[in-house]
């Protein structure tokens, strides 16, 4: 009340009266106090620390689309991620704070990505967002959560658009290694292998796609649109399908057929080409659409039974920065399987590259945590990443690109196959580990060794 | 029957009802705290597409299931204003207005020939394909990357004068005027001669042409007026952070409409109760379901649900929605 009639002045108070407006405005503040009075209590922010922040909590906050037409596979990532902290909190949480994980559904639609983030912000007074997924609704707050100097970090977007510029995304980290990064990798690879081949490319056309299309243009790949180029809107491929853009490529005699879409395109992809008849020598799939568990429940909601569309997926060509999850023999894979089992509450908790994506990620900031010590501070959290994020080490097996000058995450990639019982094995049977940068440098093998994960699978910060 | 009014009366009293609007956000804006205060001012915005709603569907009887895509026009033209020529963000929300009610011309043009589920099928199919020639053209209006826009921070004489404003509450303050202004508009062309003839064509197309008014020109009229509200609402809507397709998708139209109908079409008070029922059912429900502690697996399917159901429940038992209703108890009391 005091402030509304500061803001109007004293005698525009007195005006408005004046006008016999005595009645409706008697009602408006009744109305408004009553409103008031159900409205939620304002708490203030202890003016010491950041909010988010208590002497036995951190409050992390995540957007993702727990619903809807692109929330298959991501929608599990959150309960990967809580299931690890919820680990971490049982062994006593981080520096005696245990870590808490509010989520917020907003659909894959920016719109309410903007009223969710206002939400975690005011409401749920997040210390940081943490994973949140998607690349086109983190466009629309990424410039507020900046300005407001909200650390927001392992975005689980690989657009190189968020980290190379840290200038003018301070507080945003990455949480996945960026699609030009793995396209290069991948490019270059094809480029060489398949030399005497037709190589194309299906991509969808958003900053993903173009993206990954800049990767493997760097690479020294070429395609000619209309002809060995094809691209669908993000989004359309379940209404519209994508029959005119593989007829486009059949007709063209692409050999090779590159994709750079979501999982769920992926699937749309692979059976349409079955259906026209069309069978490229090789697929290759860039990692985020090359999910098995995603690809095999979007084709069996069709009908196709898992054994056939595990047929369908094998002998494609993928990447990955981590192991693969059906890697029995791998270290991390078997440590977070294991927690999975037995923290994950999600309505789906299917061990899959989400799942281990959702883990690996809360592993590292833990790590970060930890890092930066007692005094936990936004600040401190984003200089510490900056500062010390190349050092700390997860299941992948490239470490953070972390630095002043970029923001970028897993720097490097192997290669793999997938087998017939969906997994992705190493191309030749063996692991090599590629590494560049987003920009114009060189593809060149990592030496990179990773370090072993603790008996008790939490990370060991200094 | 009401008694005929002066345009005297009838603007003192749009005016009056406006600053009242104006005064009730400002007083609740300062029992809230700074989220819900970003949701009163996405009432204040999408209050400016339902009253549209109200005009086109309520006063004139034209079903548009695609303000949603008018709104993007407004968007898209706002924030290419202010990104590619530096306009003032003043200027380019003033400007969005023209530019879709320009498109309202064009659309009226087609949509006066249509009625009933072809013209609802003609709109539908824009808000399918207008977010979509965003990412067609993508180096004009750079695709589903969108264009990055927002309010900016609170100036400094408001700080000065009332101290520390949040960014939530700046954003209301910014939409505000233009709602009370566009509420001052709605309610002077519904209760004067425009607004009787389009509820005269509404009505009886027949009548209303025997009694000489020009019917198709009447519901282009109709479609300019409505598509410059709806163009303005989502311009504001757009500088909340970003102007993109993902913003502008076809669900908005659909949930506009859902917020007229429960309101009551007719009614402006309607549109306003409506749209506060969209906005803050959702909030609502999360806290009862936080409470309750019902699993996220269900909780998160809720509010869509929830605002459903209340949609078919007020088609089916209550047409008129809630201020139906409640000029339905008032005449009740009267007899």
């Amino acid at each position: 009340m005091g402030r509304a009639s500061r803001f109007l002045g004293k005698s525009a108070v007195e005006r408005v009266n004046a006008v016999n407006l005595r009645k409706p405005l008697i009602l408006t503040v009744v109305a408004s106090a009553l409103v008031g009075s159900l409205a939620i209590s304002s708490i203030s922010a202890s003016a010491a620390s950041d909010p988010g922040v208590s002497s036995s909590e951190i409050v992390l906050g995540m957007q993702l689309p727990q619903t809807g037409a692109a929330s298959p596979g991501y929608n599990k990532v959150d309960d990967a991620a809580r299931a690890y902290f919820d680990y971490v909190n049982s062994k006593g949480g981080v520096n005696g704070r245990s870590i808490k994980l509010v989520v917020k559904d907003d659909t894959y639609k920016a719109g309410l990505t903007i009223s969710t983030a206002s939400k975690l912000i005011n409401e749920d007074k997040i210390f940081a967002f943490f994973g949140s997924i998607g690349t086109q609704t983190h466009v629309s707050i990424i410039k507020d959560i900046n300005r407001r100097k909200i650390p927001d970090i392992f975005v689980n977007s690989g657009y190189s658009g968020f980290y190379t510029d840290p200038k003018k995304y301070p507080t945003t980290f990455g949480g996945l290694g960026t699609y030009t990064v793995e396209a290069k990798i991948l490019g270059k690879y094809l480029k060489e292998k398949y030399a005497d081949k037709k190589i194309g490319i299906l991509y969808q056309s958003d900053d993903f796609g173009r993206n990954a299309l800049a990767g493997f243009t760097a690479a020294g790949l070429k395609f000619e649109a209309k002809k060995t180029s094809a691209s669908f809107v993000a989004g359309t491929q379940g209404s519209i399908g994508l029959a005119s853009q593989l007829s486009q490529l059949k007709a063209n005699g692409v050999d090779i057929v590159i994709i750079a879409a979501v999982s769920s395109a992926t699937a749309v992809a692979y059976a349409t080409a079955s259906a026209i008849a069309y069978k490229p020598t090789k697929w290759a799939v860039i990692s985020v659409g090359a999910d098995a568990t995603t690809f095999q429940t979007i084709l069996g909601s069709k009908g196709v039974p898992a054994a056939t569309s595990a047929a369908m997926l094998a002998g494609t060509i993928s990447a990955s920065h981590a192991p693969a999850p059906g890697d029995a023999t791998d270290e991390y894979v078997t440590a977070f399987k294991k927690i999975n089992d037995d923290f994950n509450k999600g309505a789906d908790k299917r061990w899959d590259n989400n799942v281990m994506q959702g883990m690996n990620i809360a592993y590292l900031a833990t790590s970060a945590l930890m890092g930066v010590g007692k005094d936990l501070t936004r600040a401190k959290l984003i200089a510490y990443l900056e500062n010390n994020g190349s050092k700390l080490s997860s299941a992948a097996f490239a470490p953070l690109g972390y630095s002043k000058s970029t923001h970028e995450a897993f720097t490097g990639f192997w290669l793999g196959e997938y087998d017939a019982t969906t997994l992705l094995a190493p191309i030749d049977g063996k692991r090599v580990v590629y590494t560049t940068d987003s920009g114009s440098g060189a593809v060149t093998i990592s030496d990179y060794k990773r370090p072993a994960i603790a008996a008790d699978a939490l990370p060991k910060v200094a | 029957m009401s008694k005929v009014k002066t345009h005297k009366v009838i603007g003192l009293r749009s005016t009056l009802l406006s600053l009242v609007l104006f005064l009730f956000f400002i007083l609740l804006s300062n029992q809230f705290e700074p989220y819900n205060q970003s949701q009163l001012a996405n009432i204040a915005m999408l209050l400016i597409a339902v009253l549209s709603i109200t005009l086109l569907t309520g006063a004139s009887g034209q079903i548009s299931l695609g303000q949603g895509a008018i709104m993007a026009v407004g968007g898209y033209s706002s924030a290419l204003l202010v990104t590619r020529l530096g306009l003032s963000m003043w200027l380019a929300f003033i400007l969005a207005i023209f530019v879709s009610a320009l498109f309202g011309l064009f659309l009226g043009l087609a949509a006066a020939r249509l009625s009933g589920p072809y013209l609802a099928g003609t709109t539908l199919v824009m808000a399918l394909a207008i977010p979509s020639i965003a990412v067609r053209f993508e180096t004009f209006f750079s695709g589903d990357v969108g264009l990055s826009v927002d309010y900016g921070m609170p100036p400094e004489w408001l700080t000065k004068l009332i101290g520390e404003v949040s960014i939530e509450e700046w954003s209301l303050y910014v939409v505000l005027p233009f709602t009370a202004v566009a509420l001052f508009a709605v309610l002077n062309l519904s209760n004067t001669r425009i607004g009787r003839t389009w509820r005269a064509v509404r009505d009886n197309e027949v009548a209303a042409s025997l009694a000489g008014i020009n019917i198709g020109r009447t519901k282009v009229i109709v479609f300019v007026c409505a598509s410059g509200l709806a163009g303005l609402a989502g311009a504001l809507y757009g500088f909340r952070g970003l102007v993109a397709p993902s913003v502008y998708p076809t669900d908005l139209s659909l949930t506009l409409l859902t917020a007229a109908v429960i309101g009551g079409l007719r009614s402006i008070g309607g549109a306003i109760f409506g749209t506060f029922v969209i906005v803050f059912l959702p909030d609502l429900i999360e806290k009862v379901t936080n409470n309750l502690a019902i699993p996220e697996t269900v909780g998160i399917y809720l509010p869509a649900l929830a605002i459903g159901l209340l949609l078919l429940l007020t088609v089916i038992l209550n047409p008129r929605g809630a201020a139906g209703a409640l000029e339905h108890l008032r005449h009740k009391k009267k007899h």
